[in-house]
């Protein structure tokens, strides 16, 4: 039998404190798609950074074609036919398409780029892997789908033969994932290898051939998606038993905590990001905003929670005017948010468990008496929430930047709910989180909706919008454009609507067929 | 008077006061399309003009001196590659460091080389590269006047500013060398992921910087000056970082927008020559190009996008 296109033995990487990945051994072969699955912070991105060059593993070896290769740089693994597709997209926003796909392989005549023949290098491939890009558009311009051809596109320019996708999903809508996994079949079968790097057990079941299951950076498996299920699989990632339909209760509306009328929110650029939003949550009541990203779901909730300004409309919570309030005048009304971004506005990363613990109430007694701290009330609230939330650390006096993801999000899900709020505004709140962590998230939001509280939901992921909430309000374009009750529309129904397919104005009748856009 | 104000001698002044801007400027821009900033242009402007006396006076060529420059200026900007690349440490912090060690240096070679505080002796100067004689009479002579002034009248590092504009510009959007620049100063990690080495390529930006800056330097004291005095760069080195940004990080930029700085600082020579006349006090117009720097950083003239990973130290892994 011919040696597998990659092959690797017995990997093995330390970083500081952790043992990232423990003698790890995987084989690959032209035209197969193998899936590594594993909870966050399994090893799995570390391995592939391994491969391509990123990092240097303390030990092992790697095969490429059966011959024993060492990959000190990226260029080294480029050179080898490794390509890699990072989950945080290498691009570089201000460039063109073509500029980012021969960057660092550049046509060049005495160091002056023909920009023509890259121009026209960047078409063909384009053409011949069906992956459509316009090579002249800038990426900054592009939505997030195009943006993943285009990185796939690199790796293909540089004639890659094994392709790595680094949770390549995640930040797609169902018709993009389905035509990815399209694209990648056909790769394959053009006798390319490729590892797909996910968390995601649907997508291991769709679409790989094989699966390689990775926990706290060891092998614990392999087998085959017709070999098993997704509970298999779960358990197998975990280690123990998953729940994942979600027990829900039947909503008990109350009053009206939030009501939003004609919202109309500027972005960044001072260009009209939300175009009038008219809405209400009542108490006990999980309302999801459904989009893809970029669709005004950030200047909404900014607007939301006093982070920007208010245009037009009117924002009243529990029948207090509060279109124009401050930040600290939101929270201290009784709203309370869960930020998209955890690290940039969740928590002040160089700060404590116990200061991250009490942003937003620090001036608030108990916590400070005539402005002055008072470092047992904090510490000992601190210590009730984080085994309230699960919070798993040594100790509540190390900065927050060493707790995982997971970990992380239940602080800022402690600090936000701990506050006992009316309205609870939670944004992507298990964005990057495993399985494990996402069953935790979901349970504290079920209970603060069974307790009475309003919850705003944005959430790219269909699933959670599906399985979390009572009513789903679809974005697109600043408006909203179709609402849903709780398990009356399809994944489909919803991507259609997401993706304009319903036009941008708001329609009456539930059928698929939207009319043409007329944006007025 | 208009006719006293607005001379070809108006015009030559402001591009010649420009140059030293504009070389540091365009030093500006490629160190910081690299994602450098690079405050320290005044000091390796500053160690340029000492070294190029140095050089100028001990072997009695002022292009010998040049090279000296030019050789200062990077060997400056390789202490600030080194901190804020290989350590890592926080690129304002190193700049203004190598600010204050420019002073001192120097001050200090001044003593130890010249035993004296001050001004140096008078160097070997770079001369006017044309010397032609046209017309001096009547409407041809006119002409003549205004296209020698604005265009013939100036020393070798002026044109060499002028090339190293065009080139420059063209070169940032046309080699391979402009656009893996512009990929490490928006985001290195994307650069150092398709095989582009983000520490080889962000030295050679920052000693290049400070080879222009040292060439700026060189600029002041053989061409305009023809000797050296303690702090004599003034604040143009930090000029010429806001000519870079009204430049939008471009080197052609960079260079109009130093002869904006240029004009505004002939012009205001010029008036307090008609002070009797004009009845403002002369320290107003001696206000004249700070006044427009400020303004300009303050956003007046639109808000420019700096690149994007610029001030942030790269950290592989």
């Amino acid at each position: 039998m011919a040696s597998p296109l990659l092959e690797l033995r017995n990997i093995t990487k330390r970083f500081p404190g952790v043992l990232a990945n423990d003698s790890v051994s995987l084989k690959l072969n032209k035209g197969e798609i193998v899936a590594l699955l594993g909870e966050n912070g399994a090893g799995k991105s570390t391995l592939m950074n391994v491969v391509y060059g990123l990092l240097s593993p303390d030990g092992g070896e790697v095969f490429v074609d059966g011959e024993p290769v060492e990959l000190k740089s990226p260029r080294q693994a480029i050179d080898l036919g490794i390509g890699m597709v990072h989950q945080h997209f290498m691009l570089i926003e201000p460039l063109t398409v073509t500029e980012n796909i021969v960057l660092g392989n550049e046509p060049t005549t005495a160091g002056v780029i023909d920009i023509r023949k890259a121009r026209a290098d960047v078409v063909e491939i384009s053409e011949r892997y069906g992956l459509a890009v316009d090579p002249d558009a800038k990426i900054i311009d592009l939505p997030v789908g195009a943006q993943q051809r285009v990185e796939i596109l690199k790796a293909l320019y540089r004639g890659a033969r094994i392709l790595i996708l680094d949770e390549p999903t995640a930040v797609l809508t169902p018709q993009e994932v389905k035509e990815l996994f399209g694209v990648v079949r056909q790769l394959v079968t053009e006798g390319l290898a490729v590892v797909l790097i996910t968390h995601k057990l649907e997508e291991v079941m769709a679409s790989s051939d094989r699966v390689v299951v990775m926990r706290d950076g060891k092998v614990v498996g392999e087998t085959k998606p017709s070999d098993t299920d997704m509970s298999g699989l779960a358990r197998m990632m975990v280690g123990r038993e998953v729940v994942f339909r979600i027990e829900k209760k039947p909503t008990v509306c109350g009053d009206t905590v939030l009501n939003v009328r004609n919202l109309k929110v500027l972005d960044d650029r001072h260009l009209e990001a939300v175009k009038g939003m008219t809405f209400d949550i009542c108490a006990g009541e999980i309302v999801a905003i459904a989009g893809v990203s970029g669709n005004g779901q950030t200047q909404l909730i900014e607007a939301l929670t006093g982070l920007r300004k208010v245009e037009e409309g009117t924002i009243s919570f529990l029948g207090n005017d509060i279109t124009h309030s401050s930040a600290r005048q939101t929270i201290d009304a009784g709203v309370s948010h869960v930020p998209e971004d955890r690290h940039r506005r969740g928590l002040v990363l160089e700060f404590d468990l116990a200061e991250n613990m009490i942003l937003g109430d620090h001036r608030k007694p108990p916590f400070t008496k005539r402005g002055i701290m008072d470092p047992q009330a904090i510490a000992q609230i601190t210590e009730e929430r984080v085994e309230e939330y699960d919070v798993r650390s040594p100790s509540i006096r190390i900065a927050a930047a060493n707790l995982s993801g997971g970990n992380q999000q239940k602080l800022v899900l402690a600090r936000e709910v701990g506050r006992n709020p009316e309205l609870l505004v939670a944004a992507q709140p298990t964005r990057g989180l495993d399985v494990g962590a996402i069953e935790f998230v979901h349970s504290r939001i079920l209970a603060e909706r069974d307790s009475g509280k309003g919850v705003l939901l944005v959430s790219l992921e269909l699933e959670e919008v599906q399985s979390l909430a009572d009513r789903i309000l679809v974005v697109f374009e600043g408006r909203i454009v179709k609402e849903f009750a709780a398990g009356q529309a399809s994944d489909e129904e919803l991507g259609y609507f997401m993706t304009g397919g319903g036009g941008t104005k708001l329609t009456e009748n539930s059928d698929t067929e939207g009319g043409e856009s007329n944006d007025a | 008077m208009l006719s006293d104000i607005i001379t070809p001698d108006l015009f030559a002044a402001a591009v010649r006061i420009a140059t030293p801007l504009a070389l540091a400027a365009i030093g500006g821009t490629i160190c910081e399309r690299s994602g450098i900033v690079n405050i320290a242009l005044e000091g390796m402007m500053l160690v340029g003009a000492f070294a190029g006396v140095v050089g100028a006076l001990a072997t009695g060529s002022a292009w010998f001196g040049v090279l000296c420059a030019i050789l200062a200026g990077a060997l400056l900007a390789l202490i600030h590659a080194f901190a804020s690349i290989n350590l890592r440490t926080d690129q304002v912090v190193s700049g203004t460091a190598i600010n204050i060690l420019a002073l001192g240096l120097t001050g200090f070679f001044m003593e130890v080389i010249y035993g004296h505080p001050g001004t140096t002796d008078s160097a070997p100067r770079l001369m006017p590269v044309f010397n032609i004689s046209g017309p001096t009479e009547g409407v041809l002579g006119t002409i003549w006047t205004w296209i020698n002034g604005v265009f013939l009248s100036f020393t070798p590092i002026v044109y060499i500013a002028i090339f190293i504009a065009i080139f420059g510009q063209w070169a940032l959007f046309h080699t391979r060398w402009g656009l893996r620049l512009r990929a490490l100063g928006e985001h290195p990690r994307a650069a150092d992921t398709v095989g582009i080495s983000v520490v080889r390529g962000r030295y050679s930006a920052v000693l290049m910087s400070g080879a222009l800056g040292g060439l700026a330097g060189a600029n002041l004291t053989l061409e305009q000056v023809g000797s050296f005095t303690e702090d004599m760069t003034n604040g143009r080195g930090f000029i010429a970082l806001a000519a870079n940004i009204f430049g939008r990080w471009t080197p052609g930029g960079s260079y109009l927008a130093s002869l904006l700085f240029g004009f505004a600082d002939a012009l205001q020579i010029k008036l307090q020559l008609f002070r009797d006349v004009i009845k403002i006090p002369s320290q107003f117009f001696l206000m004249l190009p700070y006044v427009l720097t400020v303004v300009v950083l303050a956003g007046v003239v639109g808000r420019a996008v700096a690149p994007a990973a610029v001030g942030k130290p790269y950290e592989k892994g």
